[in-house]
């Protein structure tokens, strides 16, 4: 019989790992192969995967650290899925994520395997009953169990070895702005929509000067691009809804909306709203929004939509989505993700683009026209973006301008807050400790934390041997020390973590997850339990199973 | 002088780098009280230079960094002189249409642009040290080979050459025993300073990310350096040291060539 | 004529040599492993989908007919169009092009306008201890790396004394009507200065010791020996006679120096933040995005080529020992 780690968990183990028929007893595990990124795109999960991969080996592994840049190592994970054995990996937390969906079902359930999310290959049909199950249980008390029920499955199987969640670590010169204007969003930190909306200048310095490492790839409505651009889309755009700093949707361009039935959701539209070029946001506009993506110009977005059976206008004000089936996530997957586009410039731009090869994502507006709270202003190609705030708009920032500036070098984005260059550091990936210490020399910074929803774990390629065996993927991810990771690796500047649904989204986050063993003594034991023996210093397979894989 | 000196120190730092480093370059190493040595300032807790973010020993890394910058710089520069000598003198002996390829090989490897041509290569190979001495060997053997070409035209119309082909000396034989010894000071020099170029080139790919993290060179320091805030940190102690050992071999390069005034000559002739 | 003729016929190397390159990049970029669009297509696009955009930059072709294609847009200037920002690499690629010259270039007249006027007063103190102690100096600052040496100003001269910014090429927000009116504002300058200072420190070896050899020979020929010997003044020597015969070389090796200038500023422009084309292409390179690379590629190859071509000439007129019978 199998150990299992929690004693909670061990009702839902899955059954054990196939075994293939004895060659011979026990051949020794082959070299296995970590993945990571290099150490300047990613410190942390260099650092960590380092001091994982010295743990390992002393389980008797050979644990091969393979580095390599971010493209080749979503080519390989996405594209070759069945040859890779482990790999460094990250969710990112974005507002879209507040609901635990995404993550639960997309991340785990049997039918992403082939080519979707469930890059990992894990397939419990226990799991995918309850992950499904979530998806249409309205009742709030009753979905948490279900949640909860399904952090406890994958706590029992460890199909990843899950590590933290890091801190989101954001700052800005608290003599620019006053600091009780800053609106802090769970699971995603001060850097957001309603800070740059909110945001209170204190003196002359009026406009919220911000970095980004990487490039501005495009400022467009209906192209989900680089993460720094959607900073710019959520600002320019607006959307009928938008995440609130509580997680959940509120209404924003629409004044209400409500479930007239199961597949029917009515939306107020705000009056007087203006599009940046003059005109009038119309009823005519919004249905245009929701029904531009379901042609083939933006792919991206089409996923939001197809939900939707057909979109009425019943006044001015009115519309009405009809739903082809009842779904939960609607309002927070649609309404609150699809940006509102003006029709008189999108209609005939699409109906151009219908004859050729490109599609709306590659097409860039001169002068991006949205309603949104900022207007674009201009764009200097990898130097900076300028928005400038919208007076007339119903939540009107109290900024005068909001400049993106890039700034590859992260020494020189720190050197820029402390003379003002910048005055809210909006990108940084690099040891926060050096940015508290910063903030305390310099006594101008306020330096915010916040527990992000997003993750960093190690995937294990649940298709391949060993890695088949829930004994043997629980016994790797109790050899890790997490506390020595999040004090290592990341500097006290995360929480440990075995759950994918972070502590950030306090209600739905299951506590009892984080009740496990730790320690390389535990996991030789549970080595051991299921039959796996150290020869020669050399880990072998349990008895009767071969390697399969040798290279 | 000075320059063969600097050479023989760290000739002897790299011979004899496992008696000389205190600890494992790529060890990442712990404080007596089990906490991880990060970020340690020189001098304590026996780590002469301090340790990195990742709780490296400093000095260690600077020892066996001797290893992979010689290692480099003499490997590169043998192969820019090697070929860049066969070039000029098949070259520059034969002449015809041997001489017309080659040179036109030089003019194309003149139109690349070395360090954007050494990232591409080293984004299209597995990340290695050695992306840098095969992109020097794809390239830079283009000055030393047109010089050295122009050198044997020069050499090939001596009275002695004519006199050993007339009396029968084989093509080989003319221009190893005869011609190629008065063009091996022109290879000695461009040897000379492809070290540098080598090491230099290597930093600055791991600077940019494409260099090779596992292996311990001084490049990879600064990378690590960098990448870990060290100045903000004011870890000087770790950015510092790199750099000056770079200089010193690079220097030391440069005065071992003696000429060093004709190797920063652009050479026109061709 | 011959010289016309001569320059036609180094006009056609120029274009054999870039077809050359642009070939080699071709080869590259297609060998390389995986599906080249792999980090550009969305893990939940359909193979319909997936086709469709391979199809849209022309990669389900097959490789020759890839090739030619390439090669017939290259003629028209078309560099093709960037995976990740999906507009047109030449639009991108020209944006950029006047940054890094304006730091090339401003780079290289300080590194010479210094070099070669302390490169003929060395040479005039020949055996000096200034000048003994000047040569090693000269040639540590070209043995630095340039990153190292851009990260140490960075510290000094924005950091701690905060005497200059740290990055970009205008303060946050600020409008220019034109490029022109940019580059020749007060504000340029102060963010030019410390990326410039670096690449100048850099470069500035190759003119300094050219000067002081040339000077040198110059200094030991028959004509300035009977200046001397005239009795004229020794800075009338050094100036109006020597100097200027020994200027002749440097001139051409300042064309050679942009065009191994603009390689180097790869690094310096991702230290400073410098919008320029060598940070493209390391982006670039990074993020596979091949026709962006390609395109940031040829044009550094373009510059360079068009410098060499220039010094050969320059050389050709500068010195008449030089016949292009």
């Amino acid at each position: 019989m199998r150990r299992f780690f929690t004693p909670l968990t061990v009702a839902f183990a899955v059954s054990t790992a196939i075994a293939t028929p004895a060659l011979s007893a026990g051949e020794p595990i082959r070299e296995l192969h970590l993945l990571t990124r290099p150490q300047a795109a990613q410190p942390q999960e260099f650092q960590f995967i380092q001091l994982i991969a010295q743990e390992w080996r002393k389980l008797g592994l050979e644990i091969e650290v393979d580095v390599m840049p971010w493209e080749q190592m979503a080519d390989v994970v996405w594209y070759n899925r069945d040859d890779w054995d482990m790999t460094g990996w990250q969710m990112v937390g974005r507002p879209e994520r507040s609901d635990p969906d995404e993550i639960v079902y997309n991340l785990f359930h049997s039918s992403t395997a082939d080519s979707g999310y469930n890059f990992i290959g894990y397939e419990n049909p226990e799991f995918d009953k309850v992950a499904e199950a979530q998806r249409v249980e309205t009742d709030a008390a009753a979905r948490r169990a279900l949640i909860d029920e399904a952090q406890a499955i994958l706590a029992a199987d460890q199909p990843n070895a899950m590590l933290a969640h890091p801190f989101n670590t954001f700052a800005y010169d608290k003599t620019v702005w006053d600091p009780s204007s800053v609106v802090e969003q769970g699971g995603i930190g001060i850097r957001n929509t309603w800070t740059f909306l909110s945001l209170a200048p204190l003196g002359d310095q009026k406009d919220i000067i911000l970095n980004s490492a990487d490039n501005i790839q495009a400022i467009n409505p209906l192209f989900i691009s680089g993460a720094t651009d959607s900073w710019i889309t959520e600002l320019v755009w607006d959307r009928l809804l938008r995440i609130g700093p509580d997680g959940l949707p509120q209404p924003w361009a629409a004044e209400a909306y409500d479930w007239v039935d199961d597949t029917t959701v009515e939306v107020v539209l705000r009056d007087a709203m203006m599009w940046h070029d003059g005109k009038p946001v119309t009823a005519e506009d919004v249905k245009f929004s929701f029904e531009a993506p379901l042609g083939d110009e933006a792919p991206m977005y089409k996923p939001f939509v197809t939900s939707i059976d057909s979109i009425e206008i019943v006044d001015d004000q009115t519309l009405l989505f009809k739903l082809k089936e009842p779904a939960a996530a609607f309002v927070t997957a649609t309404l609150a993700k699809v940006n509102i586009i003006p029709k008189h410039i999108w209609e005939p731009i699409l109906s151009n683009l219908g004859s050729t090869d490109d599609n709306a994502e590659s097409y860039q507006e001169e002068t991006p026209i949205g309603s949104g709270p900022y207007k674009f202003a201009s764009w200097s190609t990898n130097e900076e973006v300028v928005l400038e705030g919208n007076g007339d708009h119903f939540s009107a920032p109290k900024a005068e301008r909001w400049i993106l500036r890039i700034v590859p070098n992260t020494e020189a984005a720190l050197g820029m807050l402390r003379s003002g260059e910048i005055n809210f550091l909006s990108d940084f990936t690099a040891d926060p400790e050096i940015l508290e210490t910063t903030a305390t020399e310099d006594g101008d910074l306020d330096v915010v934390k916040t527990v992000d929803i997003g993750f960093r774990y190690i995937a294990f390629n649940n298709r391949r041997p060993p890695f088949n065996d829930p004994a043997f993927r629980n016994a790797l991810s109790t050899a890790v020390n997490r506390d020595l990771i999040i004090r290592a690796a990341f500097k006290d500047n995360a929480v440990k973590s075995n759950s994918v649904v972070s502590p950030a989204l306090d209600f739905w986050h299951n506590e009892a997850t984080l009740e496990m063993d730790s320690g390389l003594e535990r996991a030789k034991e549970i080595l051991a339990a299921a039959g796996y023996e150290v020869i020669d210093g050399r880990l072998h397979y349990p008895d009767g199973t071969s390697e399969t894989l040798g290279k | 002088m000075a320059g063969l000196a600097i050479y023989l120190v760290f000739v002897f730092i790299a011979v004899f780098a496992d008696q000389i480093a205190t600890h494992n370059p790529t060890e990442i190493l712990f404080t007596p009280d089990y906490d991880l040595a990060s970020d340690i300032p020189p001098g304590q807790d026996g780590f002469i230079l301090g340790t990195t973010s990742l709780g490296r020993d400093i000095f260690s890394q600077l020892v066996y960094g001797t290893q992979s910058a010689l290692l480099i710089g003499l490997t590169a520069a043998t192969m820019v002189a090697v070929i860049g000598t066969l070039v000029g003198l098949v070259a520059g002996y034969f002449g015809g249409v041997v001489d017309v390829i080659l040179m036109r090989l030089a003019d194309i490897a003149f139109g690349i642009p070395f360090l954007p041509f050494v990232i591409v290569l080293a984004a299209f190979l597995e990340p290695s040290i050695w992306n840098v001495v095969l992109a020097m060997a794809l390239v830079l053997w283009r000055d030393s080979g047109r010089v050295i070409r122009s050198q044997v035209l020069t050499l090939r119309t001596r009275g002695y050459v004519e006199a050993a082909r007339v009396a029968g000396s084989s093509d080989a034989k003319i221009v190893f025993r005869h011609i190629a010894p008065n063009v091996l000071p022109l290879s000695f020099l461009y040897g000379s300073i492809a070290i540098g170029w080598a090491i230099l080139t290597e930093a600055s790919i791991s600077f940019l990310g494409f260099g090779d993290p596992e292996t311990i060179s001084w490049g990879t320091m600064l990378q690590d350096a960098y990448a870990s805030q060290a100045l903000s940190r004011g870890a000087y102690y770790w950015f510092i040291p790199p750099g000056i050992c770079i200089i010193l071999v690079v220097v030391a390069g440069f005065f071992i060539s003696r000429g060093y005034e004709e190797i920063l000559f652009p050479k026109l002739k061709s | 004529m011959t010289s016309l003729r001569y320059i036609g016929s180094r006009l056609a190397q120029l274009l054999f040599v870039l077809w050359a390159v642009a070939t080699i990049l071709f080869l590259l970029f297609r060998l390389m492993p995986g599906n080249p669009l792999a980090a550009y297509i969305d893990p939940t696009f359909t193979e319909e989908q997936q086709a469709a955009l391979m199809a849209r930059f022309g990669l389900d072709r097959p490789l020759w007919e890839q090739y030619f294609i390439y090669l017939a847009n290259l003629l028209q200037g078309d560099l093709g169009q960037s995976f990740f920002y999906r507009e047109p690499v030449g639009e991108r690629v020209l944006a950029l092009l006047p940054n890094t010259l304006v730091l090339t270039f401003t780079s290289l007249i300080l590194a010479y306008s210094f070099g070669i006027v302390v490169g003929a007063y060395l040479a005039w103190t020949r055996g000096s201890i200034v000048e003994r102690a000047t040569i090693p100096l000269v040639l540590t600052t070209r043995a630095m790396p340039e990153f190292w040496l851009g990260m140490i100003l960075l510290a000094v001269f924005s950091f701690s004394l905060g005497w200059f910014p740290a990055g970009g090429t205008r303060p946050p927000g600020s409008e220019y009507g034109s490029l022109l009116a940019l580059y020749t504002s007060y504000d340029f300058l102060l963010h030019l200065t410390l990326p410039a200072l670096t690449l100048a420190i850099y470069s500035l070896g190759l003119p300094l010791l050219l000067m002081r050899s040339n000077m040198l020979d110059v200094m030991a020929e028959d004509f300035v020996t009977m200046a001397r010997i005239k009795g004229l003044s020794t800075w009338t020597v050094v100036v109006r006679h020597a100097a200027r015969n020994a200027l002749l070389p440097v001139t051409t090796s300042f064309a050679i120096s942009v065009g191994y200038q603009i390689q180097g500023n790869v690094v310096v422009e991702t230290v400073f933040s410098w919008p320029g084309l060598g940070r493209e292409l390391v982006k670039a390179v990074s993020a596979s995005d091949y026709p962006l690379a390609q395109g940031a590629f040829l044009m550094i190859a373009l510059v360079v080529v068009i410098m060499n071509l220039i010094a050969d000439l320059l050389y050709g007129v500068l010195d008449p020992r030089v016949s292009h019978a």
